[in-house]
């Protein structure tokens, strides 16, 4: 219990000083704020009157601390070239990059934890000495290479997904779950999904790999083979269940980093995700939701960040039963 | 006669080629009998005894002999045949039980694994038994909830006899059973073990480097140096009339189990090189009563009923025994 | 290489260059023991020559639009001929950019990766060394620079600043020091102990005499392990932002190469000779430090062979 306070406060600390951060980063950037308002006819009053609306003849000082109020209590300002709630644009988009996240990762997980595990089983074989190399340039192409490559053949040259967005244009539908599970959303999540999920597969694949390695080497592994139990039990029911403790974990933080890391993969595939929208409110100058949705991107990696540390510790009885 | 291994040769490939860890090994091992293996550490006890199960490192390799159990041979027959043996007509006790267990299984969980997997029993079935198994052990019930890590080292080498017994096996092979305990849990763990190897009748192998222990415990030994058995017999014959040198300087080398009022002295120098083996006598470079015969291997002599040592001088051993009583003998031997 | 448990203690008197030379000629011994550190570190030659005498390479000016006979914009044109990879949309030479771009690699890569492991290193010297108030300060330095998402914070930085491949470098300096910090931080910790006492018996030398000279050299292989991996990182992240359209619009990197194909519509017209070259120009380079990295690891931290 302590432990778990103690990484709670920790996160929270965290939350703060990148949200300080940011707010500075914002604040003292070059280029005014307000330039994507600003042209030839607006007039000093008007600008004025921005310069108030968005609070910024307030001091520094005062600003941080409107900001910091403001946050606690979900207020993230106005989006200037939406005219809404920042906070209602992000949700708008935030259910598309979970949705995203989670499918490519567990995808990629189970994928890589049996082939990993697999791996491992095989070890010294050809199959090691080729799946290794390969697994390797998975992880050191760029995703949205990745992307753009399967763009080109699998939708463009084959017709057979289509080329960008969540949903095709015009399309209605009664509820949000069912627009989500609809066939043609998942036909848009496919490739964007499927790029992820291969360059995602490389971490969960050796890391499995590494630990089963080491945990075939533990001696409760031989006695198990001396008790004469069957291949199956060994690797899987007893090797595989030690070596996943780690590779669990690890998924917590993989989506803490995917989210923020998809941005590439959303803007190849027109992704409607909380990537793509930082991207564009950067482009547009767009800072409060440039803020927003780069603060939602933060909260999800250092939550997730907290949560795989506390997992961990639920996990592995050797921790977990202590706290008894 | 349960087990009988004959001229059994192990080889292990290293990068630096191969080592021949067990050179020609032979002993019996009578029904419910306890059979000592004792040796210095590399001295190919541990291959040799887990070669009976067939479980070996993958660069290990049987390069020669017999291992027959109740007269079936078992290193000619397949994997999947070996696998019937395996806990059911042979167990295994390991050294250090710290990680012989699944950390992240429940004790209980890993008995009842080997009671319905292995000895084809039901849940319920398997459940009582396990709670049996613990009793007969010493340890409390309740205990088979917790997970290793909960255990102490003597309780967890409770669980591993434990282990050994669930399936009434015909032969325990215990390998250093109770040497990463301290010493008075030690002598606890061991009287149990005695105790139900008596109550079960059971044939075991106990491997060990404390000599002590076989005198506690065991009812015949089988000393290994190198590689090789330099002396074998009951018991009692063998610690009172030894016939090789070598089993004369481990007397001198552990305290009794218990007592520690005899002086000690070790025996200088360290075992040789498997891999460019000493011509001749193995023990020749350590023994002080070496000549210039033992460059030649040492022939088998019978010291007595049952009890054989491998050494040129073994018919003048009742001289050279008191000369060993003596510590300064020892000294200076690998200097000469 | 160090053995085992030993540490290398210099003798009396020793220059931290001198360790450091004298580690880098035992540091070359692995390649010759590892067949994929070997092919990575050949892999790197290559990039570098090619970078190097891109001039000499390059059969065009990789930015100047080019004319056919006939005076028209000699666009999208597929490979043969004068272009041995053909043309972009706007009438660009792409085999020549491809040449080009190895320099912008090559250039952000090894910048970033220095920057990275020093200050890494640096980090976790003084945090593993020192312990106390320095080191809870510099770990919560980390902590925070890990809570970072480290894309769309370079993409910020490059948006607001003036869009230039420093940007990139920048970035990852300041947020992927952690990594390597804390494992040589580890390191250091775990070293510290010993060297004190060698150093004592030896010198009488000072704590930051002890830190130079003694301990860094023994983790210098960790550091050098993580500027071979470093270097992937940071090209993969340039590529990343350029291809997003923040990276500078005057130079020619593999990821502008990429970003003027997507939107130049090259998806859709199949002119795969465009930009595939340029992602696997990229993964050869990052593959190259991913194989000297497990070289090196494996003599690092030996895994048990069976």
């Amino acid at each position: 219990m302590a432990y778990f306070l103690k990484r709670f406060s920790h996160m929270l600390f965290v939350l703060w000083a990148v949200a300080t951060i940011l707010f500075f980063m914002f604040r003292t950037m070059p280029g005014t704020p307000l330039a994507a308002f600003i042209d030839n006819t607006t007039t000093a009053e008007q600008q004025d009157a921005l310069i108030r609306q968005f609070g910024l003849d307030k001091s520094l000082g005062e600003q941080y601390w409107l900001f910091l109020t403001n946050l606690m209590q979900g207020d993230l300002g106005q989006s200037f070239f939406f005219k809404k709630p920042v906070v209602e644009v992000v949700m708008e988009v935030f259910p598309n990059s979970v949705i995203l996240t989670l499918t490519s990762l567990i995808v990629a997980y189970l994928f890589g934890i049996m082939v990993g595990a697999y791996l491992a089983w095989r070890r010294g074989s050809w199959v090691e000495g080729l799946g290794i190399p390969l697994v390797l340039t998975t992880r050191a192409a760029p995703e949205f290479w990745l992307g753009m490559v399967l763009l080109a053949f699998f939708s463009f040259h084959l017709g057979w997904f289509p080329s960008g967005g969540a949903n095709t244009s015009g399309s209605d539908w009664t509820s949000s779950w069912q627009r989500v599970t609809s066939l043609d959303y998942l036909s848009h999540l496919a490739l964007p999904a499927i790029t992820l999920a291969i360059y995602l597969h490389g971490l969960p694949l050796l890391l499995m790999r590494s630990n089963m390695l080491n945990v075939l080497q533990e001696e409760f592994i031989t006695m198990a083979r001396m008790k004469g139990l069957s291949t199956w039990t060994i690797v899987i029911r007893h090797a595989a269940r030690n070596a996943l403790l780690p590779v669990a974990t690890s998924f917590a933080l993989g989506i803490g980093g995917a989210v923020g890391g998809n941005v590439v993969v959303e803007t190849v595939f027109s992704w409607p995700g909380i990537g793509r929208l930082l991207v564009n409110a950067v482009s547009a100058s767009d800072y409060p939701l440039a803020q927003g949705a780069f603060l939602m991107i933060t909260a999800v990696l250092v939550v997730m960040n907290f949560i795989a540390d506390v997992s961990y510790n639920l996990l592995d009885p050797r921790v977990r039963v202590e706290t008894r | 006669m349960l087990l009988e291994v004959r001229n059994l040769v192990i080889d292990y490939r290293a990068t630096r080629g191969r080592v021949r860890a067990v050179d020609g090994v032979s002993f019996d091992v009578p029904a419910g009998a306890v059979v000592g293996v004792v040796g210095e550490s590399g001295c190919g006890k541990t291959t040799a005894v887990r070669a009976i199960t067939r479980i070996m490192p993958s660069s290990a390799v049987f390069a020669a002999g017999s291992i027959s159990l109740d007269g079936k041979d078992l290193v000619q027959i397949s994997d999947r045949e070996m696998r019937k043996h395996l806990w059911r007509d042979i167990a295994y006790i390991p050294q250090s039980a710290m990680n012989a267990l699944d950390p992240v299984w429940r004790v209980g969980k890993q008995v009842e694994e080997v009671l319905v997997d292995r000895g084809g029993m039901n849940r319920k079935a398997a459940r009582t038994r396990s709670e049996e198994l613990f009793a007969m052990v010493g340890l409390e019930a309740k205990r088979l909830r917790d997970y290793p890590h909960q255990f102490s080292g003597g309780m967890r080498q409770r669980a591993s006899i434990a282990l050994a017994l669930a399936l009434s096996p015909k032969l325990v092979i215990a390998d250093e059973p109770v040497t990463a305990l301290d010493v008075v849990i030690q002598r606890q763990v061991l009287d149990t073990f005695v105790d139900l190897q008596k109550q079960l009748n059971l044939s075991v192998i106990l491997v060990t480097h404390d000599i002590s222990v076989v005198a506690y415990v065991c009812d015949y030994v089988v000393v290994m140096y190198a590689g090789k058995v330099v002396e074998s017999g009951p018991v009692a014959d063998v610690l009172d009339s030894p016939g090789h040198p070598y089993t004369m300087g481990l007397y001198n080398a552990f305290p009794e189990l218990g007592s520690d009022d005899r002086e000690l002295s070790p025996i200088e120098g360290s075992p040789p090189d498997l891999m460019d083996p000493p011509k001749g006598c193995r023990f020749r470079l350590r023994c002080p009563f070496a000549i210039g015969d033992c460059m030649q291997d040492p022939p088998e002599h019978f010291v007595g009923e049952g009890h054989v040592a491998y050494c040129h001088r073994a018919s003048e051993a009742h001289q050279l025994r008191h000369k060993a009583k003596r510590t300064e003998t020892w000294v200076g031997v690998t200097t000469e | 290489m160090k053995h085992d448990k030993e540490i290398y203690i210099p003798g009396r008197g020793i220059h931290f260059l001198s360790s450091v030379s004298r580690w880098l000629v035992s540091a070359s011994a692995i390649p010759r023991r590892d067949p994929f550190a070997f092919a990575g570190l050949l892999l790197y030659l290559i990039f570098i020559l090619i970078a190097l005498f891109a001039d000499s390479l390059v059969t065009h000016n990789p930015r100047e639009i080019l004319f056919d006979n006939n005076y028209d914009l000699a666009r999208n044109l597929p490979p043969g001929g004068d272009h041995i990879l053909g043309t972009t949309y706007s009438g660009r030479d792409i085999y020549s950019q491809l040449v080009w771009g190895s320099r912008g690699a090559l250039l952000v890569g090894v910048t970033a990766a220095v920057w990275v492991v020093t200050i890494g290193t640096v980090v976790g010297l003084i945090a593993g060394f020192f312990g106390g108030l320095t080191d809870t300060l510099l770990m919560r330095l980390a902590d925070i620079a890990l809570g970072v998402p480290f894309l769309p914070f370079v993409i910020v930085l490059a948006a607001f600043l003036n869009p230039s491949q420093w940007n990139v470098v920048f970035g990852i300096a300041l947020l992927l020091w952690p990594q390597s910090a804390r494992v040589i931080r580890a390191q250091v910790m775990s070293l510290r102990e010993r060297a004190f006492i060698e150093a004592a018996r030896a010198t009488g030398a000072g704590p930051w005499r002890i830190l130079f000279v003694h301990i860094a050299p023994n983790i210098l292989s960790l550091s050098f392990l993580y500027a071979s991996i470093a270097v992937g990182w940071a090209i993969l992240t340039e590529a990343s932002i350029s291809f997003l359209g923040f990276g500078p619009s005057d130079s020619v990197t593999w990821g502008y190469m990429l970003q003027d194909a997507y939107a130049s519509q090259a998806l859709g017209r199949g002119q795969y000779y465009w930009f595939v070259p340029p992602g696997l120009c990229i993964i050869v380079v990052v593959v190259a430090g991913f194989f000297i990295s497990r070289g090196y690891e494996e003599i690092l931290f030996p895994k048990l062979k069976d």
